[in-house]
């Protein structure tokens, strides 16, 4: 029994009873909210930008309207995210095989009967009752958490991963981006790519490898145009978007209005709901893959640059989760989350400002379609998941 | 990253590439970043400007164009509203197979080969001959003449099918026919504007009436400035499927005058049959007669009450665009060439019906008196030939009232000769030849324009020794010395291929006699006979005669109002022109017309009126049939003039004396109920 001196003397010296509240390391105070709100905001943005872009179109396949759907894509959404942030390390580890055998197994069906070919990709599995996944989103999670187990703890060198894991890596990466191939769905590809080149870029894998990677990855794109290996639309999108004005109304027609689209709202844009280029539906698919047309020719400058803003948070949230992860799963997961996003955006973005050639890609959290809204909001879940195993300091 | 049991090397490693994966994702952010400025910032105008451009686009709105009514308000050419079906080219161009299924399927419906719609949505340009597009490549295209309302529902139906392809409600010409009257050749047509016409514009005309109807013929084409209207443009906002979606400006279309006319449709009727009966008459003879003309004139005011040629064609043939094979059959010689307006545009002998004129020539010069006594014998010899009286008949002596009732010829040889022979002498004495018949031919209008207000009018000729060695020597002489060498000694066209070769240029008195009984080289079209009939008439006042009377606006307010101009006075004593009258009104009573007219109540109507018969070819049965007459109420002075021409229909007394006598029963009333009541009440129009 210890007197209340005795038992105040541990306080003696230390912060006061504010500053210990503030600073407690409790699961609430490790979620990086600044984060989730960068998501959720995106989010937000994203439904109303869907709103405008389908506004006077009915929905395609039910009377719930675009933006019901999409609102409801990003509850569901959130579920799976906050299911993925609670989920502890050890099962997280235990399932990844898993993941990556049943992404690899539905990538497998979406080529065969039960696939669906939408816009010249055979990429999505019709699920029924106007439901539609996209397999490759799946692919994505799958490959970040397996890249992070092999990198981060397959042999659990104290120096980091050697050519072994390299080699691993490269081999469970190279099946799913071959059946992605397939499909054939080359953003998917190119993201899942730069993933693999980012992940074992930051997960201390011999420089020799990282470089070697990165002088690949450039060949192969280089080759595959040069030698045709791409189906005819993907070389047409690809000199389109070297010379967009040389066929306006043909394969450059998505680029010449994209930019155009995007340009034409200036420094503040035309105000919500009122661009004429949105409401003319002159860019094609413009809820999802080319969601940000809408914000440049609606929002202006100010406003994509808002939206940059955010991804910029979410990235730069990541990045920090992955700096102060305790192990280096965690934060190999993060980085390969921060890669992922940071190379579609960047694509998604660029193919609608002319920097990049068109593919089918949505932009995260602002597209509209549910599996890639899922596949997001799953991934926003595994940073907040590393974030929750990362004591406070 | 911390745990204590990597390396600090890892971990250094690991932090240092975490940074490059930073920088990584600052360097993408900042280069879209870069591009949005540049794209938005820096170019946000231009790119604004094309935005604007890329979905709105100037529509241009057609002006209804004016009517044509005839003297009673019954209109001649009319609107009717017509639906045409339309493809949009840009809409097509977003298909991904540029709109190939769409069209054959479209084809499929309008049961017509996918090539020919293919061809007229191709725009008009080098190399590219019609059916193409001539109009803006972003209006969409017509591709039917009026449609079938029901194809168009079948269309619209199953609008998803037909991306593109939409109805439009546009005006087109329509020919009400009023009490049947026909008058092709006077309405005209009209088509769209032609791309050389466009090139003539001024530039910034040319864009606004690229849709543009244009007349092309007759009124149509005289009054087109007055029908035509001005077109509008309508900016549209439209959606990347080029569908409408609001009208952002316009400028509204500024409809076209209508134009009124003397022409009376009822009376225009009668003439258009009145020729038929003139040339089923003639065949009745065996003459192979195919065509015809005839004009009515108001004598007082010099205005068209009824203009006609034959054969006709259906106006409509022409509305919407004109098929090849159309205007194959409107242009035909086999058929007549039904497009010819054969009263302005045909040339004709006019024979005996240039009596008149003659006469007053003679007269003016002093070569005869009107009531002195001339010998008609069968025969008279000019130059070294001897020239027969028609039918070779001797009427022995007469004076000229006598001779023009009876159209003696050998009385008008005996002028010819003697003043042929008096201008000789001129020109021996270094004088200008007087050339008495032709100066009184030209003061009566003939040999050049009566000015009317028709498009293409022909001017006839009225030879002189002038005309005559200008013609010989811009081509007779080349023709004929050619013909000379290639001809065999044989041939009898060599001798006088030869001697036009060396001689073709003299004016001989053979010439002059051929001249004043109105053969050979006199060519005059039924107007300008027309027109010098009723200056005869009207107390001598040569009028440039007019079918427009007014122009109205849509409001119904008359802007202008059109007069027939007197362009000139006819050169003769109001005594002489009496006593010509007075022997034309004998005509149809003791005449060459009489047997035409019997039976005709000459005591309702007085008729007046001159018979010509005119050589046409070797061959009696290519005579040109001629009647040239007027007629009013009795003891007042005439009121119209009507010429009816019937070439290759023989005496002028069998096939276009007939068809006259129909029109004068037609318009005052004889045995049917008159085509302009009142006339002969004394209420002239």
């Amino acid at each position: 029994m210890s007197t209340l001196a005795e038992r105040l003397v541990p306080l003696a010296g230390r912060p006061s009873l504010r500053e210990r509240v503030r600073h407690r390391d409790t699961p609430l105070a490790r979620v990086d909210w600044v984060l989730l709100a960068a998501a959720i905001t995106l989010c937000g943005l994203g439904a109303v930008l869907v709103a405008s872009a389908t506004r006077g179109v009915p929905g395609s396949r039910s009377s719930i309207s675009y933006l019901e759907r999409d609102l409801l894509n990003v509850g569901i959404g959130l579920l799976l995210g906050t299911a993925a942030a609670l989920i502890g390390g050890a099962r997280l580890r235990r399932w990844t095989p898993a993941v990556y055998v049943i992404a690899c197994g539905v990538l497998v069906l979406v080529l065969g009967p039960m696939g669906a070919t939408i816009n010249g990709s055979h990429s999505w599995i019709v699920v029924g009752g106007g439901f539609q996944l996209q397999p490759a989103e799946i692919a994505k999670v799958a490959l970040v958490l397996g890249f992070a187990l092999v990198l981060g703890e397959w042999r659990a060198t104290p120096d980091g991963p050697g050519t072994a894991e390299v080699l691993l890596v490269l081999g469970l990466a190279a099946v799913p981006i071959g059946l992605v191939l397939l499909q054939p769905d080359l953003g998917t590809v190119l993201v899942l790519a730069f993933t693999v080149i980012g992940v074992l870029t930051v997960s201390g894998a011999p420089r020799r490898w990282v470089v070697l990677l990165l002088l690949g990855g450039v060949l192969a794109v280089l080759g595959v145009v040069h030698f045709h290996l791409l189906k005819d639309y993907q070389v047409k999108r690809f000199t389109a978007f070297v010379h967009p004005e040389a066929d306006p109304r043909g394969f450059g027609y998505n680029a010449t209005q994209a930019r155009l689209t995007v340009a034409s709202g200036g420094v503040f844009g035309t105000g919500l709901f009122h661009g004429s280029q949105t409401s003319g539906r002159f860019v094609p698919e413009q809820q999802t893959d080319f969601i940000f047309t809408v914000a440049g020719e609606e929002l202006g400058f100010v406003g994509s640059a808002v939206i940059l803003g955010l991804l910029g948070v979410v990235l730069w949230r990541g990045l920090r989760i992955a700096a102060r992860a305790p192990d280096p799963y965690g934060a190999l997961v993060a980085a390969g989350v921060v890669s992922w996003f940071a190379f579609q955006a960047f694509q998604n973005i660029g193919m609608t400002v002319g920097i990049m050639p068109i593919t089918g890609l949505p932009l995260p959290f602002l597209s509209y379609g549910g599996s890639a809204m899922f596949a997001n909001l799953v991934a926003v879940g595994l940073l907040e998941n590393v974030a929750l195993s990362t004591p406070r300091r | 990253m911390k745990p204590a049991n990597l390396t600090s090397d890892y971990r250094t490693r690991f932090g240092l590439r975490l940074g490059i994966l930073r920088f990584g994702v600052i360097g993408l952010l900042l280069a879209l970043l870069g591009q949005l400025w540049y794209l938005q910032v820096a170019r946000g105008e231009s790119y604004q400007r094309a935005a604007v451009q890329n979905h709105v686009r100037d529509v241009v709105v057609p002006a209804v164009r004016g009517r044509i009514l005839d003297a009673a308000g019954r209109p001649l050419v009319d609107n009717r509203t017509a639906l045409r079906i339309t493809v949009d080219r840009i809409a097509l161009s977003r298909e991904p197979d540029r709109g190939r299924t769409v069209l054959a399927r479209l084809a499929q419906v309008l049961k017509v080969p996918a090539a020919d719609l293919r061809r007229q949505i191709t725009l008009c340009g080098k190399g590219v001959r019609p059916p193409c597009w001539n109009g803006s490549p972003n209006q969409p295209i017509p591709v039917t003449k009026n449609a079938d309302p029901a194809l168009l529902l079948a269309i619209e139906e199953r609008s998803e099918s037909f991306p593109g392809v939409a109805a439009e409600v546009g005006t087109e010409r329509a020919y009400p026919r009023p009490a049947g009257a026909l008058a092709a050749h006077l309405l005209g047509y009209v088509a769209g504007i032609s791309g050389p016409e466009l090139d003539r514009l001024p530039a910034d005309q040319r864009v606004i009436r690229r849709n543009d109807v244009v007349g092309r013929a007759g009124l149509e084409l005289s009054y087109d400035r007055v029908l035509a209207g001005r077109s509008g443009v309508r900016q549209v906002a439209v959606d990347a499927r080029g569908a409408v979606t609001a009208t952002v400006g316009e400028n509204p279309p500024v409809p076209g005058d209508d134009l009124l006319t003397s022409l009376d449709a009822r009376a225009q009727s009668v003439l258009e049959h009145a020729l038929g009966k003139g040339i089923a008459g003639a065949r009745a003879h065996g003459d192979p007669a195919k065509t015809a003309a005839g004009v009515v004139l108001n004598v007082r005011t010099g205005h068209v009450v009824a203009m006609a040629s034959y054969p006709a064609y259906r106006p409509e043939v022409f509305t919407g665009g004109v098929s090849p094979e159309d205007y194959r059959a409107v242009t035909a010689t086999t058929a007549g060439v039904p497009l010819l307006n054969r009263a302005v545009q045909g040339e004709y002998s006019p024979g005996s019906a240039f009596k008149p004129i003659s006469v007053s020539g003679v007269v003016k010069e002093g070569t005869a008196n009107f009531s002195d006594m001339y010998s008609c014998p069968s025969g008279v010899q000019v130059g070294n030939r001897v020239f027969h009286n028609f039918e070779g008949t001797s009427l022995g002596r007469l004076n000229l009232h006598k001779a023009l009732v009876k159209s003696c010829d050998t009385v008008f040889y005996q002028f010819a000769n003697s003043d042929w022979y008096a201008d000789e002498r001129r020109i021996r004495q270094r004088q200008q030849p007087v050339e008495a018949v032709q100066q009184m031919a030209r003061a009566y209008g003939l040999g050049r324009d009566t000015g009317i207000d028709l498009p293409a009018e022909s001017a006839g000729l009225i030879e002189t020794r002038a005309s005559k060695l200008a013609r010989w020597k811009s081509f007779v002489r080349d023709n004929a010395c050619a013909g000379a060498k290639r001809r065999p000694k044989s041939d009898p066209i060599h001798k006088l291929d030869a001697e036009n070769c060396t001689e073709g240029w003299k004016f001989r008195a053979g010439d002059q006699a051929n001249f004043d009984i109105g053969q050979g080289t006199v060519l005059v079209t039924p107007l300008q006979l027309a027109t010098a009939y009723a200056a005869l008439v009207n107390g001598g006042r040569l009028i440039s005669p007019r079918i427009a009377t007014a122009v109205r606006d849509p409001a119904g307010t008359v802007v202008r109002r059109i007069e027939a101009p007197v362009r000139g006075r006819l050169p003769i004593s109001a005594t002489l022109r009496n006593n010509i009258v007075s022997a034309l009104y004998d005509v149809p009573r003791a005449g060459t017309a009489a047997g035409a007219f019997a039976g005709f109540p000459l005591d309702r109507v007085h008729v007046g009126g001159k018979t010509g018969t005119a050589q046409a070819g070797l061959s009696p049965l290519h005579d040109t049939s001629w009647f040239a007459s007027f007629a009013g109420p009795p003891g007042q002075p005439a009121q119209f003039v009507a010429v009816v021409t019937v070439p290759k229909g023989g005496q002028g007394a069998r096939a276009a004396a007939p068809a006259v006598r129909a029109v004068w029963e037609g318009l005052y009333g004889i045995g049917q109920p008159a085509a302009i009541p009142g006339l002969l009440s004394g209420g002239q129009r």
